[in-house]
């Protein structure tokens, strides 16, 4: 499970204000503000992204935007990074997927 | 124009936009959308009842400076440029100042393990902003890979948010990960006074500040690990792979002689949804590669960091650094250092002295110790600086 912590023993309570937002068109919540990768995890989401090359999942790595790989697309805009990107009311968020081999063909992936 | 811009709106950038505001015209720039960098998510208990909460102390910095100083946030620097004065390139567009302060803090390094790249495997940094930051947790079960002061001060926070962390070993060896059982041991013991284990008590005092570590200590050290500091450490076992097709489902724990080397057949695999890897921090530097500053390397301060007087002044003039970007140490530390790089800015003598002083205070006293030979590497950086400036001067 990948619950929010509302009562942390140290840090105290928090009442987040959930907005909805589209995860491949689905409308989940996300407390505004927060991380997109953050609010996706919230709701079990972990694979961020499909590699270009191989299709394999990829998720939430350094959560600062050094690594990347947490790329996803924003309101039709590629390569936004989750962990970078707060949540906004509305937002269209997309799963990047594997990419067409341009010179194999659409369906030979090396 | 601008009189500074401030690179990093961490706890050295915010600490000098505090002091500058006060007689100058301030810009500080962060690519992340929250001020504060690496104190948001930071948690550790410095006395008994006394802790350090880094979301508070961001939250104190930001109030003190976002009425005066202009802060400007999810804002990369891609270019500086120096000619008369300096020229900053942003995602928001380009600013000029006669003066730079870069306080651009450090990154996590990571060990490389088959299947890294699987969801829920993450840096612990990462983990540590999701639990105490973002209050998401990273997962219910976790196992940490590597074994330093970071990754056992974020495996605390971990366990005060409930979250079960399984082991923490070390990492596989190969050509990046060179770490044995006897570096590991070396850690928990210079941690040995924060933790309240008979084992690590008694590892202190078998193998005291004498270096090798005495091998019965090491040969003593049970081949499961122990639990310290509440925390289940384990210095005779590597994660050796991350198991899972479409995420994390088990690590596969391969168990070690004293040396580090494998024992055969004794492998096993820990359940867990969610691996953190850790191999301390390093500096992040390319501001000042940019403008084709030095850099000097030192291990202990986390790796290349540009050459830079104990007063933060770098080659350059009107150029300044602060923080984790000059070596890897605490926040009080780069508060410190932020202010150092302020009074110097302003031309205030006295004052980058006292905080020197307090520099030289904290690392004295810091709870947490990034690296052991900081001191070492500290001066390593400063007579090359004075072996420079001599050069200059003849």
């Amino acid at each position: 499970m990948t619950d929010r912590i509302m009562n942390h023993k140290i840090l105290g309570t928090i009442q987040p204000e959930l907005v909805p937002f589209r995860w491949n068109g689905e409308i989940i919540h996300g407390a505004e503000g927060e991380s997109l990768a953050a609010a996706l995890l919230a709701n079990g989401i972990r694979t961020l992204r499909r590699h270009e090359k191989d299709g394999k999942p990829r998720g939430i790595y350094c959560n600062i935007g050094h690594c990347s790989e947490c790329r996803v697309t924003v309101n039709g805009e590629r390569n936004q990074r989750a962990c970078l990107t707060p949540v906004e009311k509305g937002m269209d968020v997309e799963q990047q997927t594997e990419l067409p081999h341009l010179v194999k063909g659409d369906d030979a992936h090396v | 124009m601008f009189d500074t811009i401030i690179i990093g709106a961490g706890p050295a950038g915010l600490s000098a936009a505090g002091i500058l505001q006060e007689k100058q015209k301030v810009l500080v720039l962060d690519e992340y959308f929250h001020a504060g960098g690496r104190l948001l998510g930071q948690l550790y208990e410095e006395k008994k009842g006394k802790w350090w909460n880094g979301l508070e102390i961001a939250r104190k910095l930001v109030s003190d400076t976002q009425d005066k100083t202009e802060i400007r946030l999810s804002t990369s620097v891609y270019d500086v440029e120096l000619d008369d004065t300096y020229t900053v390139h942003t995602t928001s567009g380009t600013f000029r100042s006669r003066h730079l302060i870069i306080a651009t803090g450090s990154r996590e390094k990571s060990n490389p393990l088959p299947e890294w790249d699987l969801p829920g495997v993450m840096t612990v940094g990462a983990a540590q902003v999701l639990t105490n930051f973002s209050r998401v947790r990273p997962g219910d079960k976790g196992v940490i890979v590597g074994i330093n002061p970071l990754s056992m001060v974020i495996a605390m926070e971990l366990g005060y948010a409930d979250i079960d962390v399984a082991k923490i070993c070390l990492p596989p060896e190969n050509l990046l990960s060179t770490q044995k059982p006897e570096d590991a041991f070396e850690t928990l013991v210079s941690l040995g006074h924060s933790a309240p284990s008979r084992f690590i008590s008694t590892g202190a005092g078998l193998a005291g500040k004498a270096k090798p570590i005495h091998p019965a200590a090491l040969k003593l050290f049970p081949k499961n690990g122990i639990r310290a500091m509440g925390l289940p450490i384990s210095i005779k076992e590597k994660i050796i792979r991350i198991n899972g097709t479409e995420k994390v489902e088990s690590v596969t724990v391969q168990k070690t002689d004293s040396k580090g080397k494998p024992l055969n057949g004794k492998t096993r695999e820990v359940k867990c949804d969610f691996v953190c890897i850790s191999d301390g921090l390093a500096p992040l530097s390319e501001i000042g590669s940019l403008l084709n500053l030095k850099h000097v390397y030192a291990e202990s301060l986390g790796g290349y960091v540009p050459l830079h007087s104990e007063m933060m002044e770098t080659e350059l003039p009107n150029l300044y650094v602060a923080g984790n970007v000059t070596g890897i140490e605490n926040a009080k530390v780069a508060m410190y250092q932020g202010q150092l790089a302020a009074h110097k800015i302003l031309g205030d003598e006295d004052a980058a002295m006292r905080s020197l002083s307090a520099i030289t205070h904290e690392r004295k006293n810091a709870k947490v110790k990034f690296h052991k030979d900081l001191l070492q590497g500290r001066e390593t950086v400063e007579t090359m600086w004075r072996e420079i400036e001599k050069r200059k001067a003849e």
